[in-house]
């Protein structure tokens, strides 16, 4: 984000300082109106709004050395923070004028650079966060320390709806260190000399719970609600021409269900928030993802105006949606002010497995019907899941994203998408790339499925699917993917699955190239091409297309939280397992060159590796996956190593 | 009191002997580069070198490390000019950083025993889990500084 402002104040680059902003709504996301770090809007939301004001800042710097000169404005030019009088050869700094240009009236409409004169994006210029990434000097909000600071840890009912009947902290009281207990809705904290102390005295604590509506509720349980559903009532997201009908009407019809578990974000940094609470209000020190929401959630427990809580954003060990959610600061502010000294509290990572807000369990029931020749003439798609965006109030239908908005509907004359928002309990929340973590893996089966039905081609299907207008970039990317793979020749043993979609903005297509031995897949090497309009820094692009493959390829592998008794069965990396530098395959990104404003880049990497492996599966055994993870179809994974 | 030689230095900290070194390194040192990401040896984030050795401090009862040599995140340079370090700059490897401390750490022990490790090498060493997914950035790393520290 910096580069794009940089790019219009024509500022040097090495000089950049970046401070983490406060909680206020000068920030606001222009998009979507909150301080968020979320939906891959950053640079999308931002693009435009940090152009202008770089372009008003470099206009103001301009006009005030020029009136200093007596020369004009037009006469003068600016470049890495320096201003020439062209005709003179005269230069000053930025800084040196930078007092009287703030003076001047903010130029509305600034004069934006054309893409052809860009300098700065689309370059990968050096990364001003490394330095402390490298040598531990990189603060996080579980390294925030304060005088006379106490530490909390925290446990809290393992059943989800759990809410505390009784607890004793006797045997807590006698432990060294200890300093207060802090009982919560559904759990304990316990606050003590250091974060040990505090998680010794807190094993020492007896709860007892109510386990609320979710007792006896399990994973079985929740896929029969899930799939009962399809039979219930469900909201129309879109509806074009008469697809029942057509389905009646058709020669041949299929049907598929997909399902895809609970998942977990699992940030590296395990939650933590420190409060301090004075006089004035309370300043709260966390790694967040909405600051604003962040700042609500502490006021709330202090009775205290929002104003009044001041939001010191750190780094964070990852956020992936998790970090958009404020529980932990409620909590840390609920220890602070029963403690009456300033706390950091530190979940275990074992807290983090078990009481996050999940990526929802969901189902998608698909129907197509064909006509005579062969061509698609109906499209049925019932998608059952726990609705985040309803849930933040962002709307009821988004949760149909990338099946609604497909870009096939143009080429399906009876296309209809319902929905149903299924009420089952679990906790549940935005997970990277959120309704495309699932809807594309579910869709692009059942698409692959259809080829397959038809004998065709599962990649000239899609291309003819997208054969209009909005089907262009995405067509533009699954034929790059294709091409870049070999699709027409793969190497000899190996079997190819392709998928394409659009989120966030942005068109994504991926090929993953495997060979199969009985149930062992060897996944050679994964090719995507995206088209994420401007590419304003092709480095990070290229890391975040990789790591969110690696996000989605690890919830494809094995990712599966699984509910016994209203309870989250797993608890730590142990039975969570993410993958590892020896899972590791090869990957390659190509980014299609486009001036079209930028698209989001965080998620959609993170949902096409999904349906492309298990397309890839189909191709090689036959075998096709409606579901998720791949490890519960006895199906084990390893990656081609060329020998060095 | 137990002693404690840490990146050189000398410490005494008044801590129960059964408290994992992690939380002492970070809570009573204040060196807050070794980091907590799981607590059970699984994650590799808290890793340091003791006495030349990888360890995943969260499973090393402070007890045990009295009398040994400790080397964290903060301890390899002053300046960020290990080649290991640099090379991590170069490959522009960390994403949101967390887990860098340990990989970094686990890179330079492997690069001790093996100054030109194999990708297999790599898979069997770089057991430490990285969320953010730059496991191919943390290898060609390893590569490069392999290659730099040649001579
Ligand atoms: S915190 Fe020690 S290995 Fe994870
Ligand atoms: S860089 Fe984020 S966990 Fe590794």
């Amino acid at each position: 984000m910096p580069m794009i402002l940089m790019e219009e104040l024509a500022g040097n680059w090495d000089r950049l300082v970046v401070k983490d902003a406060p909680a206020a709504a000068i920030y606001d996301n222009p998009v979507f109106h909150q301080q968020s770090t979320v939906g891959s809007f950053s640079v999308r939301g931002w693009y435009t709004e940090l152009r202008r004001i770089g372009a008003a800042a470099r206009e103001m710097l301009l006009t005030a050395a020029a009136t200093d000169w007596g020369v004009p404005v037009r006469e003068c030019s600016a470049s890495n923070s320096i201003i020439t009088h062209t005709p003179s050869g005269r230069s000053r700094s930025f800084g040196s004028v930078a007092a009287q240009a703030a003076e001047l009236p903010i130029p509305q409409q600034p004069e934006l650079k054309s893409n052809a004169d860009f300098r700065l994006i689309g370059t990968s210029p050096k990364r001003v966060d490394l330095a402390g990434k490298v040598d531990g000097s990189a603060r996080y909000g579980i390294d925030i320390a304060l005088p006379n600071m106490l530490y909390a840890a925290i446990k809290r009912c393992p059943t989800l709806s759990g809410r505390l009947k009784s607890m004793d902290d006797t045997a807590a009281r006698r432990m060294p260190g200890f300093h207060t207990t802090v009982p919560l809705p559904d759990g304990v904290m316990v606050v003590a000399r250091s974060y040990w102390h505090a998680r010794k005295a807190l094993a020492q604590v007896r709860t007892e719970y109510e386990l609320g509506k979710l007792a006896g509720v399990d994973s079985p349980k929740i896929s029969q609600i899930m799939r009962e559903a399809f039979n219930g009532p469900s909201a129309v997201a879109r509806s074009e021409g008469d697809a029942p009908a057509a389905l009646a009407a058709s020669t041949h019809t299929m049907e598929a269900v997909y399902e895809v578990p609970y998942l977990a974000h699992a940030c590296m940094e395990p939650m933590n928030c420190t409060v301090r609470i004075d006089d004035t209000g309370c300043d709260v020190w966390c790694g967040t993802q909405a600051p604003q929401g962040a700042q609500h959630a502490a006021a709330a427990v202090l009775g205290i105006p929002a104003a009044r809580v001041r939001i010191h954003t750190t780094f964070l060990g990852g956020g992936f949606g998790r970090r958009g959610e404020a529980d932990f600061v409620t909590q840390a502010a609920a220890a602070a002010k029963a403690a009456g000294r300033p706390v950091k509290l530190i979940w275990t990572r074992e807290e983090d497995i078990q009481h996050d807000f999940y990526r929802p369990a969901a189902a998608i029931r698909f129907r197509a019907g064909f006509d005579r020749d062969g061509k698609i003439a109906a499209f049925e798609s019932n998608v059952v899941t726990s609705s985040t965006p309803t849930r933040m109030a962002a709307g009821p239908s988004f949760y149909t994203s990338g099946i609604a908005d497909s870009n096939y509907a143009d080429a399906i004359p009876n296309f209809r998408v319902t929905g149903v928002d299924a009420n089952i309990g679990v906790r549940f929340g935005f997970w990277r790339s959120v309704n495309d973590s699932h809807n594309p893996f579910m869709l692009e089966g059942f698409i692959d499925e259809i080829a397959r039905h038809l004998k065709r081609d599962p990649y000239q299907l899609r291309r003819s699917l997208l054969q209009h207008p909005s089907g262009r970039r995405q067509l533009a990317v699954l034929d790059l993917a294709a091409e870049k793979a070999g699709w027409h020749a793969p190497r000899p043993g190996h079997s190819l699955g392709i998928a394409a979609l659009a989120a966030f903005g942005s068109y994504i297509g991926t090929v993953a190239d495997i060979s199969m031995k009985g149930s062992q897949i060897t996944l050679h090497r994964v090719v995507t091409a995206v088209d994420c309009g401007v590419a304003v820094e092709p480095d990070n692009i290229q890391a975040q297309l990789e790591g969110g493959m690696v996000y989605g390829l690890t919830a494809a592998l094995r990712g599966e939280i699984t509910i016994a008794n209203g309870a989250v069965q797993q608890s730590n990396f142990t039975d969570y397992r993410v993958m590892t530098m020896a899972e590791m395959p090869l990957f390659e990104s190509y980014i299609v060159p486009s001036t079209a404003p930028p698209g989001g880049i965080g998620e959609p990497g993170t949902a096409p590796i999904a349906p492309a492996l298990a397309n890839a599966i189909y191709a090689a055994t036959g075998k096709r996956v409606r579901s998720l993870p791949l490890s519960r179809h006895g199906l084990t994974f390893s990656v081609e190593r060329a020998s060095a | 009191m137990i002693k404690l030689n840490v990146n050189g230095e000398a410490h005494s900290v008044d801590v129960d002997a059964d408290m994992p070194l992690l939380w002492v390194i970070r809570d009573e040192l204040h060196l807050s580069g070794t980091k907590f990401g799981c607590g059970i040896g699984a994650c590799g984030a808290c890793t340091v070198l003791v006495d030349g050795q990888l360890r995943r401090s969260c499973m090393l009862p402070v007890g045990a490390a009295a009398g040994t040599a400790i080397t964290t995140i903060e301890g390899i340079s002053t300046d960020r000019s290990h080649p290991v370090q640099q090379a991590w700059v170069a490959e522009s490897v960390p994403q949101c950083g967390y887990c860098q401390s340990g990989m970094i750490l686990a890179a330079i022990s492997l690069l001790r025993q093996n100054p030109h490790p194999t990708d297999a090498d790599i898979d069997t060493a770089m057991t430490n889990l990285c969320r953010c997914g730059t496991y191919n950035r943390v290898r060609k790393a390893i590569h490069r500084a392999a290659g730099s520290s040649t001579a």
